[in-house]
């Protein structure tokens, strides 16, 4: 009854390559941005904390905010065709694909992580100080690895659902999988097959990035596996 | 309206900001649409999920994991243009993406719904049962309205995530509010650059999430008070 | 001394002083002020008005480097407060690392030292949650022994704990008392303030009422307040 015609993608060596490639091209931009991302995430995180200079903490939270409550093709067309004209600098799509995941990703990490923070204990605070901790030894040996841990499990599911808007930079002609997928459907016009192995294709990765991100803490957080 | 905007803005950003705002509207119609069909649709996979039948459990289970799973980019493809493609049927961009969305939206609504109503103590099931409530009238006096108030503040802060998912509709020709930002940006005026345009849009959709990021945790904390 | 949480007193002219190697029992009911008096006496909370002075520094309100102060005061939770995240030796290696600047190999030795003291040398590779709230509890004091403190702050040390645990963590604390620490402790246990207490000192709505030695405190006090809640609690 129904002409499903897989085949149409596989006979070609030059769809198979830009599958392959597109799903490469896929996971190193999140992983590379999330990597970024998490990184810059942090430092807007600890940024939200009382003590913090107040112009540095409200323009990290109006950037959280500003990120979060827009869509992220509107910020990657915003980074790939506006800000070039700003600087007068035309930089690679590829560049502007990374820097809009980046700046995209560490918005909604950086609210994960200080949830977290806000959750440890205070107990945890007074013991430190009463061992002569400094503030910063404070932040980075008690309170982070520990706020690290309990959100660990938000993060990497927010990271999963990013991952999977990331399709939209083959909107900026940037050779993801997305950007695979349409290539061969407008050469075969098999659109209904090519997406769905499309899907199967980010499902799988999807799922290699979970393993993977079990696997870096299990690495990182030894104490938080149960034994 | 037009004349407001004109005389606020001058006549050239006057007309831009009118276009954009009244492609808006289509935004919200998608977005509004999204959210009621999958929130109705949510709710019946929920008592799916929770029901006493295994087999419907299954089909809840599965189905959350499908379209939990699935890019919402791939499923406004399938729909808007594979199967069109493959079923040889004409789809109208509205539909594809109001589908899409509504699939979308139930998934991740019925999760929620479903971990809120887990966080009932058990408790609360048997003193239910034992005054002789079946199932569903269990669920719609005893459980439901105190889930209901644990589990309001994601919903609505998943309405954020419904009207920036809308965003993506324009791949498959769908004409809002993101359409006209990117046609407008191309249209080479001098006035109408991206860096321009793309902020006047972020900000449109910035006025549409950002009440329901502070109305959510509004919520979330008078949740906590209580 | 005086405290106030925005405009109700915690501490009502608190006039206390204690030499070197006394040791103190503060008791008193709930609410009665008796953590937010020791937790002042090493800054973490801080007080308004009079003047407090821990070993010849003097603790202001607002001070810069309570660090100073910290140094010479350790101090024993209710709720213990180990990192969690750390293994036992961990614990007790890190803050000399951080704070005393010692470094790995003789915060290791010291750290090891400590808890032989305690009598938990073999758990010194399993993190807290492994262990029993006892263990803990004298982890936590072993930690802040690493830092060589003069003086030792208990807050209701054995009051998170199962009865059988209890004697333990008493039993470390009456050896350290016996090697002549200087501890201010707020407990409840009755029998460790008969035997190793210097003086006992009864506290009510912000006040001391009572202080005196713990014979005299126990067989014949004098306020009324003391009276009944010897009662309650004996
Ligand atoms: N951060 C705070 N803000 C306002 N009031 C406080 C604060 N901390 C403590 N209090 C109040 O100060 C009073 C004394 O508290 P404190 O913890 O010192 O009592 P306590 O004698 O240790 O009681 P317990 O035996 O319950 O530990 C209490 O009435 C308490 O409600
Ligand atoms: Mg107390």
């Amino acid at each position: 009854m129904f002409d499903f015609r897989f085949y149409e993608i596989w006979r070609s060596e030059e769809f198979i390559s830009a599958l392959l490639s597109g799903a490469f091209n896929s996971f190193w931009l999140s992983a590379v941005g999330g990597m970024l991302g998490f990184c810059f995430g942090l430092m807007l995180a600890i940024s939200q904390d009382k003590t913090v200079f107040w112009g540095v903490r409200y323009t990290a939270r109006s950037y959280i905010e500003i990120v979060r409550n827009t869509p992220f093709i509107v910020q990657l067309f915003f980074v790939a065709f506006g800000l070039p004209l700003l600087f007068d600098y035309q930089w690679s799509f590829f560049a502007s694909a990374l820097l809009a995941i980046t700046l995209n990703f560490s918005a909604y990490f950086a609210e994960i992580v200080r949830s977290g923070i806000d959750t440890i204990d205070k107990g945890q605070l007074e013991a430190a100080k009463s061992l002569c901790f400094s503030k910063r030894q404070t932040l980075f040996d008690i309170i982070l690895p520990q706020a690290l841990v309990k959100v660990y499990p938000s993060l990497t599911s927010q990271f999963v659902f990013l991952f999977l808007t990331t399709g939209l930079v083959s909107e900026i002609s940037v050779e993801d999988l997305t950007w695979a997928g349409r290539f061969i459907s407008d050469r075969n016009f098999r659109d209904f097959e090519v997406f769905i192995v499309l899907t199967v294709i980010y499902i799988l990765l999807a799922w290699l990035f979970k393993l993977i991100l079990q696997g870096i803490k299990r690495l990182a957080f030894p104490w938080s596996v149960n034994k | 309206m037009t004349e407001l905007l004109n005389s606020l803005f001058g006549p050239f950003y006057g007309n831009m900001i009118g276009l954009l705002l009244s492609a808006t509207q289509w935004t919200i119609y998608l977005s509004l649409a999204a959210f009621i069909g999958g929130g109705l649709l949510g709710l019946m996979l929920t008592v799916l999920k929770i029901s006493p039948l295994k087999p419907l459990r299954w089909f809840a289970t599965a189905y959350i994991w499908l379209f939990q799973s699935i890019p919402l980019l791939m499923l406004l493809f399938l729909l808007g243009l594979g199967i069109p493609v493959f079923f040889q049927i004409d789809v109208p961009a509205w539909l594809a993406a109001g589908t899409a969305l509504t699939l979308f939206t139930s998934a991740y609504m019925s999760e929620v719904w479903r971990g809120a109503l887990e966080s009932i103590p058990q408790g609360q099931w048997e003193a239910g049962k034992a005054v002789g409530l079946t199932f569903i009238q269990n669920l719609w006096w005893i459980i439901a309205p105190q889930a209901l108030r644990i589990a309001t503040p994601s919903t609505v802060g998943f309405m954020i995530q419904v009207i920036k998912g809308t965003s993506m509709a324009y791949i498959i020709d769908y004409n809002d509010l993101m359409r006209w930002g990117k046609k407008i940006a191309n249209s080479q005026l001098d006035g109408a650059e991206p860096f321009i345009v793309f902020p006047i849009v972020a900000l449109i959709y910035f006025c549409l999430c950002f009440p329901l990021s502070l109305w959510s945790k509004h919520l979330e904390k008078k949740m906590v008070l209580t | 001394m005086s405290k106030w949480y925005d405009d109700f007193q915690v501490l009502k002219d608190i006039d206390l002083s204690v030499a070197f190697g006394e040791r103190i029992v503060i008791c008193g009911p709930s609410g009665s002020g008796k953590s937010t008096l020791i937790r002042c006496l090493n800054h973490l909370e801080e007080h308004q008005k009079g003047s407090i002075t821990v070993n010849d520094i003097s603790l202001s309100p607002g001070m810069k480097n309570p660090e100073k102060v910290r140094r010479e005061v350790g101090m024993v939770f209710q709720s213990f407060n180990l990192f969690p995240h750390l293994t036992i030796l961990e614990n007790c290696m890190l803050p000399q690392q951080r704070a005393l600047k010692r470094t790995k190999a003789e915060a290791r030795e010291i750290g090891m030292r400590f808890l032989e003291r305690v009598k938990i040398p073999e758990q010194s590779d399993k993190y807290p949650r492994q262990l029993s709230g006892g263990q803990q509890q004298r982890v936590a004091i072993a930690r802040a022994l690493c830092m060589e403190p003069k003086i030792m702050l208990f807050d209701e040390p054995t009051s998170a704990l199962d009865p059988e645990m209890v004697s333990e963590v008493l039993d470390t604390m009456i050896e350290l008392a016996e090697s002549g620490m200087t501890m201010l402790c707020v407990t409840h246990e009755m029998g460790f303030a008969r035997k190793v207490a210097d003086r006992v000192i009864f506290m009510d709505a912000g006040k001391i009422v009572e202080s005196s030695d713990p014979e005299a405190f126990f067989s014949n006090p004098q306020h009324p307040r003391t009276k009944e809640f010897l009662g309650q609690i004996l």
